[in-house]
């Protein structure tokens, strides 16, 4: 079981934003998709979870096609973080979260249970019944995430779960970053797989069991984060010497600019 | 932090709406005593109405405040969905073209038919002219809908333009009719614009009956799913909710809720925008709450509206729409103002 993507191609009026592209994101495991402004990370992610359909290619959500699934039934499998949210109406935070449970049947007992655990999970207690539209951006952010944690905090019958974050951490401050990281790490013990779209290449390597590497729609480098980070294929993508060092404690390759 | 938590807003409002109602159905140029009410309503269930307060009050009084209370329920109901919908506090069922498209449909019949038509022409209880503006609003969000609507789904924001141009196309329509309405029909149209309860009889009364079934049976159903629209269509999807099902119900109910609405009581504007976005300042964007809420709240508006309109100027009277602004600004302002204090402090 896996949320895999083999022979992905998407063209928007002749212009070709995915070539051929091949991915698996496993449960359990971090993926980490990077790549430069414009290399087709977000293109991948919305085919990925259904928001774009692909002129070539399929995608398989625990072996079935995505269209193939009732859509409650793939919310409970499936959960997506985007970067920016359109939420612009006066919710409280607490029922920000509490929509992450909408495709459950659960019983408000239970809902109201994770969505407090969940809130914890991401420092947010203290949020609970501020007014969404009053939080800053990073305190925003936060919410969405206890939401879509909500959404599969608990295992599904319908096989594993999977967690696709847009850029997580662009508007944290570090400490959050930190943390961010460590709930996403959390969960793939937790047997989730989860797909990360990242800016960063050092909180990348950090919390990444693999990493693609994107250009021009392509996938240039996988792997380990040893076996992309290295200074000829920063060069090649990003344009941009760098050397590599090792992390001093947990020994992940370290990219110094 | 919320004014007030929704159970309690929810009894205040059924507790203000009983007694109101009553209230309305004693004002107007014939003051009704309790005791009279009381007689009347007895002489209702025993059978036919025999003393003037009975009469007065099945053939008059009754069917107008039901009517004006019905009314009140699908617009302010149907400005909720269309606020969901859009994602926007500022949308109301205009914006999908229904009310133009209305306006146009009733100045039509107006100037086709003139007197002849008018008096004489009914259909099911309705005059031709409502049945002109039913069918005028109808067939706009219709129009609206399909120019939205590709193969990969209904575009809101496709839709919101499209709601434009219908309406702005219906204005035009609407400027020509009345261009060559005379002087007698051009009066008819702006009072059928302006809004006014005081054709209310009881065929127009189930009419709008029906109109509420129809939007108190799918809105409470659809509360979840507006809940999840709020942040957007991408992520009510990623929610499990079936975006354009939900987009397609939403849609007909208000062409086929404001449309009846419209064809019985005119173009009653500000009730649809305001009432929704009263509510929620009060108790927050959940539409499980905000639903039964906003039709206690529309009901209200409109019957103390009607109320006044049939009592201030006695024994002519005022129509309604212009009413529900001239009551509803001043209480919306307060509500604002209150609003700013609390979330200072």
């Amino acid at each position: 079981m896996a949320l895999s993507a083999t022979g992905l191609s998407l063209r928007v009026a002749e212009f070709p934003l995915l070539d051929n592209v091949n991915l698996v994101v496993e449960p359990g495991e971090v993926t980490a998709v990077l790549g430069p402004n414009g290399a087709g990370k977000t293109s991948l992610l919305r085919v990925l979870v259904g928001e774009l359909t692909p002129d070539k290619g399929e995608v398989h959500l625990n072996q079935r096609g995505l269209h193939d699934w009732l859509a409650v039934e793939r919310a409970r499998t499936l959960a997506v973080l985007p970067q920016h949210s359109l939420l612009n109406f006066p919710f409280t935070a607490k029922e920000v979260v509490m929509l992450g449970r909408t495709p459950h049947d659960t019983g408000a007992t239970q809902d109201r249970a994770i969505v407090a655990e969940a809130l914890r999970a991401v420092d947010g207690d203290y949020l609970a019944d501020r007014v969404y539209t009053q939080l800053s951006g990073g305190e925003k952010q936060r919410v969405h995430l206890a939401r879509v944690l909500a959404q599969i905090w608990e295992p599904s019958p319908l096989g594993h779960r999977y967690l696709v974050l847009d850029e997580p951490t662009s508007s944290f401050d570090l400490a959050h970053q930190q943390l961010t990281l460590d709930i996403v790490k959390s969960l793939a013990i937790r047997e989730v797989g989860i797909l990360i779209v990242i800016h960063d290449l050092n909180l990348a390597a950090r919390c990444a069991d693999q990493m693609v590497l994107l250009q021009c729609g392509a996938i240039v480098a996988s792997g380990t984060p040893e076996e992309v980070l290295v200074a000829d294929t920063i060069k090649k993508i990003f344009q941009v010497d760098a050397k590599i060092g090792a992390h001093p404690l947990s020994g992940k390759p370290l990219v110094i600019t | 932090m919320r004014l007030m938590s929704p159970h309690r807003l929810l009894c205040a409002l059924a507790a203000t709406l009983v007694p109101l109602l009553l209230l309305a159905m004693m004002m107007g140029p014939i003051l009704i005593t309790p005791a009279g009410l009381l007689t009347a309503t007895a002489e209702l269930f025993s059978g036919v109405p025999s003393t003037q307060d009975g009469l007065i009050v099945f053939a008059i009084r009754l069917p107008r405040v039901l009517l004006a209370a019905l009314v009140g329920v699908c617009l302010a109901v149907c400005g909720t969905a269309m606020q969901g919908l859009f994602r926007n506090p500022l949308a109301d069922p205009s914006l999908i073209g229904v009310s133009s498209g209305a306006s146009a449909g009733a100045s039509l019949m107006i100037v086709l038919g003139g007197g002849a038509l008018l008096q004489g022409g009914q259909f099911a209880g309705l005059s031709l002219v409502a049945v002109g503006a039913f069918g005028g609003g109808f067939l706009a969000v219709l129009l609206v809908y399909r120019l939205a609507t590709s193969t990969t789904g209904t575009s809101v924001a496709t839709m919101l333009l499209a709601g434009i141009a219908i309406s702005a196309l219906a204005g035009a329509l609407n400027s020509l009719f009345s261009f060559v309405a005379d002087d007698e029909m051009l009066r008819r149209i702006s009072l059928w614009q302006m809004g006014s309860l005081d054709a209310a009889n009881w065929p127009r009364v189930w009419i709008a009956a029906l109109a509420v079934i129809i939007v108190m049976t799918i809105m409470p159903r659809q509360a979840a799913a507006l809940n999840a629209f709020l942040l957007g269509e991408s992520e009510a999807r990623h929610l499990g909710i079936n975006v354009d099902i939900v987009k397609r119900k939403l849609i007909l109910m208000t062409a086929l809720a404001i449309g009846i609405a419209v064809a019985v009581a005119g173009t009653i504007s500000f009730v649809g925008l305001i009432v929704p976005h009263m509510v929620r300042l009060v108790i927050g964007p959940d539409h499980r709450y905000l639903v039964p809420a906003t039709a206690m709240l529309g009901a209200i508006l409109l019957v103390l509206a009607d109320t006044v309109a049939r009592v201030v100027v006695a024994p002519s009277e005022l129509p309604t729409g212009i009413l529900t602004a001239l009551l509803g600004t001043p209480f919306f302002f307060s509500l604002l103002v209150q609003k700013r204090k609390y979330e200072v402090s």
